[in-house]
């Protein structure tokens, strides 16, 4: 018998008691720890949801991340581990196929949804923070005493690719908007790319030619260029999925946050309070912390308090309810945006 | 004979040896025990069939990069564009496996690792020209090409090629009958490992016992005197400069249909690099790189699973790794000799 499954039978001897107090697992997405992104993010709110548990954790590394999938998952399963939250996104297929095999363990994807009773889908409501991002846009760009805005009702937003999982920020931008002045246009455009801030910075930089003063980022590495082209020209752009305000402070007007920090916290959580989502798909709004708007560091000086408060204001009302903001991936299309 | 046959062997395991002396050193330093974290990667990487067959996926890939590696390193070529190979041959074997819909497993198998084989040898053309009509130096072309290609495919897989509605650069999902057959389900081995394997146990024939193998050789052992002696040198550099991005391209091809399935941002994590530390640990010799891509593929596959059961973090498993390629370029094999010679 080997080191491994000896440790793995004290494991399982302590979990006896309790299927919630076997020990949980952390796969670490491509990119590593230190990422000071993604990653880094949600290794935080693991080791909070641990630690508040008691409950052991682990974070598992790999160079080889993509090609061990179903490698690891197995390995960690055997072992007696309980709960693995997975962050890469490539592991998706590999995850559903291993959690059919290890009925007892519980298994955790982020941003996209499994099958199995056994496994909990994360998604966000993106299009809740987009809605905020769209009405703080909206306001801005109608307000010449902010520096750097045109006379012109016009903003932007630039999506890596038409598909219904962008189109959601894009549909909550374009309603947040037009919910606090109709008069303003939304460009919209796509890069086909999410890879190259060069294509970005070009279209962005057209954006700006034509009238618009803040342009939405949803392209990921493309979207980086888009943040370049806010900079070069002196306008504004919104960041996305991490705090993008840093990146070049003062023209990130704000950044649409993805909270992976609470989201791991809260599936942590619930598999220790044996309330585990299984075979569900959490989301996670605003109300639950999940997406946010950021702090707005460097630009908050620059914004009249009134605007602000109205974007809270909003805020306040989607949490009430008394705003729904269209889920382009749960409605389909809205007429606003076909 | 057996004596030498000791020092050859000696000289192959030393460079491994001290790595683990020196990752024992700074395991120490950073407060764990030596021993039982070896003992711990020994029971991750061979402990049960499970984790052997973990141990020889990850060992599949750096199989053919070694091979491509070593078929122009023996010829005296420093090819070190088998990485930019593994990434074309990757995305074509994966394209024409979600675009070939409806083919029988016999048919589109054989026409995506062909594919992407042809892919990788044509890759090579350029820098292979270039090398054998104008003398430039082929390590400055193929490492260039190596981030043209990693820069092209991940182009495409973010625009053209992208999976409608995927959140994440990758291509859709191969079909079905376009994967290679897992041989230990439920496990991730798959027919790729025989195939890998059995194309660098032909290779070892192919330098023993052919005459192109003999000559290729020779030329990078001595290309001044195969000139002399009527070998047709460029034309032989040409040949094996193609047929080391052919097998880097067939590599790619493997791990696209046998475990990834599809082509995905990070599909390769420097296999081709890793390829060249395989080919100079296995001294080019067929059962020496055999040997060595396990070493690699051992500590590939140890060194994610251990971190389930301590607190050894990844890096250390990254020195264990870069101590043994830095031994393995080294002659140490000399400096045995030399003081045998001496006593």
């Amino acid at each position: 018998m080997n080191s491994a499954s000896v440790l793995a039978l004290a494991l399982g001897a302590t979990s006896a008691a309790k299927a919630a107090d076997a020990p949980a697992a952390l796969i670490i997405a491509q990119g590593g720890l230190g990422d000071q992104s993604y990653n880094d993010l949600a290794y935080e709110g693991f080791k909070k949801a641990v630690a508040a548990a008691k409950i052991e954790g682990k974070p598992v590394e790999s160079k080889d991340v993509v090609a061990q999938a179903a490698d690891i998952l197995r390995r960690a399963s055997d072992a007696g581990f309980g709960l693995l939250v997975d962050l890469e996104y490539s592991h998706g297929e590999a995850l559903a196929t291993v959690a059919k095999d290890y009925p007892d363990t519980k298994y955790v994807i982020l941003n996209q949804v499994q099958p199995g009773a056994n496994v909990a889908s994360v998604l966000f409501q993106e299009q809740e923070g987009s809605y905020l991002a769209g009405a703080l846009a909206a306001l801005v760009t109608t307000d010449t005493s902010i520096p750097g805005i045109n006379d012109k009702p016009i903003i932007g937003v630039i999506g890596g690719t038409k598909s219904v999982g962008i189109d959601k920020f894009i549909v909550g931008y374009i309603q947040g908007a037009h919910d606090v002045n109709p008069n303003v246009e939304v460009k919209v455009a796509y890069s086909n790319n999410f890879g190259d801030p060069a294509i970005g910075l070009q279209m962005a930089k057209a954006m700006y030619d034509e009238g618009a003063d803040i342009v939405y980022q949803v392209a990921g590495g493309t979207g980086i260029g888009v943040i370049q082209a806010a900079k070069e020209t002196g306008h504004y752009a919104i960041g996305v999925d991490t705090d993008q305000d840093g990146l070049a402070p003062g023209s990130v007007l704000t950044s649409m946050l993805k909270r992976t920090d609470v989201a791991v916290e809260t599936v942590v959580g619930d598999y220790a309070g044996d309330t585990f989502p299984g075979g569900k798909t959490v989301t996670l709004g605003l109300k639950e912390n999940g997406v946010a708007l950021s702090d707005m560091k460097y630009t908050k000086d620059k914004i009249p308090a009134a605007t602000l408060a109205k974007v809270d204001e909003l805020k306040a009302k989607i949490l009430s309810g008394d705003i729904k903001v269209w889920n382009a991936v749960d409605q389909g299309y809205p007429d606003f945006f076909k | 004979m057996i004596r030498a046959a000791l020092a050859n062997l000696a000289a192959a395991a030393l460079p491994f040896v001290l790595a683990l002396a020196i990752g024992a050193i700074v395991l120490a330093v950073t407060g764990h025990d030596p021993l039982s974290v070896y003992a711990l990667m020994a029971s991750e990487a061979f402990g049960g069939t499970r984790r052997i067959a973990a141990t020889l996926t990850a060992t599949t890939p750096l199989l053919l990069t070694g091979l491509a590696t070593a078929i122009a390193f023996r010829a005296g070529v420093f090819n070190v564009g088998v990485e930019g190979c593994f990434y074309l041959g990757g995305l074509a074997a994966a394209t024409l496996g979600f675009w070939l819909v409806g083919w029988p497993a016999i048919a589109i198998i054989p026409v995506a690792l062909l594919a992407g084989a042809l892919i990788g040898g044509a890759w090579m053309v350029a820098p292979a020209t270039l090398k054998v009509r104008l003398g430039v130096d082929e390590v400055v072309t193929t490492l260039m090409l190596n981030f043209i290609a990693v820069n092209l495919t991940s182009w495409l897989v973010n625009g053209p090629l992208l999976a409608r509605g995927s959140a994440n650069s990758a291509t859709p999902a191969i079909e079905k009958t376009a994967e290679l057959p897992r041989l230990l389900p439920p496990s991730t081995l798959h027919l790729g490992f025989i195939i890998s394997l059995a194309l660098v146990i032909l290779y070892g024939f192919w330098d023993r016992f052919t005459v192109t193998g003999f000559r290729s050789r020779l030329v990078g052992l001595n290309a001044r005197f195969c000139r002399a002696v009527g070998i047709d040198v460029p034309s032989l550099l040409f040949r094996m400069m193609i047929l080391s991005g052919l097998i880097g391209g067939l590599a790619g091809a493997i791990h696209a249909l046998g475990l990834v399935h599809r082509f995905v941002a990070g599909f390769s994590p420097g296999y081709g690099f890793t390829g060249i530390a395989v080919a100079l640990l296995g001294r080019n010799s067929a059962l020496g790189m055999i040997l060595a891509a396990l070493v690699f593929g051992a500590l590939a596959s140890s060194g994610a699973t251990i971190q389930l059961f301590s607190d050894v973090p990844i890096e250390i498993v990254e020195v264990l790794q870069g101590t043994v390629m830095i031994f393995a370029v080294a002659k140490l094999g000399l400096l045995l000799r030399d003081r045998r010679g001496l006593a």
